[in-house]
């Protein structure tokens, strides 16, 4: 029972890896790309470690631990990358029509 | 004429690695080298993990040459990047501040900077019981230390303190080698210190001490690289 529960989590978590290598591949530019790269990776890198726990109980604590460490280092590496491709001018796509970041800034500078 | 060029590349390509896939069949046992080093590092060294047995005792004096090398790197580094760089400056004398790291980044950095380093010093102290060993724990001090230049742009690293550092665990690391050549069978023999019980935190004799060694060293060296190139 445990084994098929493994086996379903860690299927849905490589379908998830999936999404993120389609989403890198078919997204427009250079800040949706990340976005769908980093989603869809760190849930699929939590259920795939989820899907393993149910197979080796005993790893249990180590591989909450590196769920734990997943969770706090790919959004935090993926929004430096991000932000850093903003300083320094990466164009958006055309379709982009709302930039909030440079919104929020201007706000900030009104007051 | 392109594509027949890229053809023409990829077609012996294919071959090698047709080649390979054909003629590839799993070994079913060890080759004789890699079966007296199996046999021989938990015997005579005492160390469950064979490969940092090889790393750090058999082949030492290799590991004590890649070391080197990084060190030649980070000089090379140093001399390329030192001087050229010119300070940028605002209009009014000021060194330009290219803005702060988000607050995202900085909190992550404080959650995150004492986690690496616990897993480092893990890795490190590991090395000679399970997967890990000191190059790899060093590279891991170095990508907190990079977390940290990168949450604080005006984070002081002492390359003082980094050298001074560097060179006194590359010094300890050689006397080690040469106490090994004096109370034992040869340069970087591990067997200086008790062996210990095997599997235990503290056996292996030297490979411990080797191990924390080399992480210091690299660790040092890859962050004074690290800091090279900010400027």
């Amino acid at each position: 029972m445990a084994e098929v529960m493994g086996s379903i989590l860690v299927v849905v978590g490589a379908f998830f890896h999936f999404s993120a290598g389609l989403g890198m591949l078919r997204m427009p530019d250079a800040y949706t790309r990340m976005q769908a790269g980093t989603k869809a990776s760190t849930l699929g890198n939590a259920l795939v470690l989820l899907g393993l726990a149910c197979y080796h109980p005993s790893w249990s604590l180590k591989l909450l631990i590196l769920i734990y460490f997943v969770f706090m280092t790919n959004p935090v590496s993926s929004h430096a990358l991000t932000r850093a491709a903003y300083a320094i001018g990466i164009p958006m796509t055309k379709k982009a029509d709302i930039d909030a970041l440079r919104d929020a800034r201007r706000d900030m500078g009104d007051r | 004429m392109q594509r027949t060029f890229i053809a023409v590349a990829l077609v012996p390509f294919a071959l090698v690695f047709a080649s390979l896939a054909v003629t590839y069949s799993e070994q079913q046992a060890l080759r004789s080298l890699a079966e007296s080093y199996v046999r021989l590092v938990p015997q005579e060294l005492g160390a469950p993990n064979v490969i940092t047995g090889i790393l750090l005792t058999y082949r030492a004096f290799d590991t004590l040459g890649e070391v080197a090398v990084l060190f030649m790197v980070a000089a090379g580094v140093g001399l390329i990047l030192n001087s050229s760089a010119p300070e940028s400056r605002s209009l009014d004398g000021q060194p330009e501040s290219q803005g702060k790291a988000s607050e995202i980044v900085q909190s992550a950095t404080q959650i995150l900077f004492p986690l690496i380093s616990i897993f480092a010093a893990y890795i490190i102290m590991n090395g000679h019981i399970s997967a890990g060993g000191g190059f790899q724990g060093g590279a891991v001090i170095a990508s907190g230390v990079l977390l940290l230049l990168l949450a604080n742009r005006d984070q002081h690293l002492s390359r003082q303190f980094l050298s001074v550092t560097e060179a006194a665990a590359g010094v300890l690391f050689v006397l080690v080698g040469v106490a090994g050549l004096i109370f034992a069978g040869g340069f970087l023999d591990n067997r200086v210190l008790p062996l210990g019980e095997f599997g235990g935190f503290f056996s292996a004799g030297a490979i411990p001490l080797l191990s924390v060694l080399l992480g210091i060293k690299v660790g040092c060296e890859l962050s004074v690289i690290l800091d090279r190139f900010r400027t």
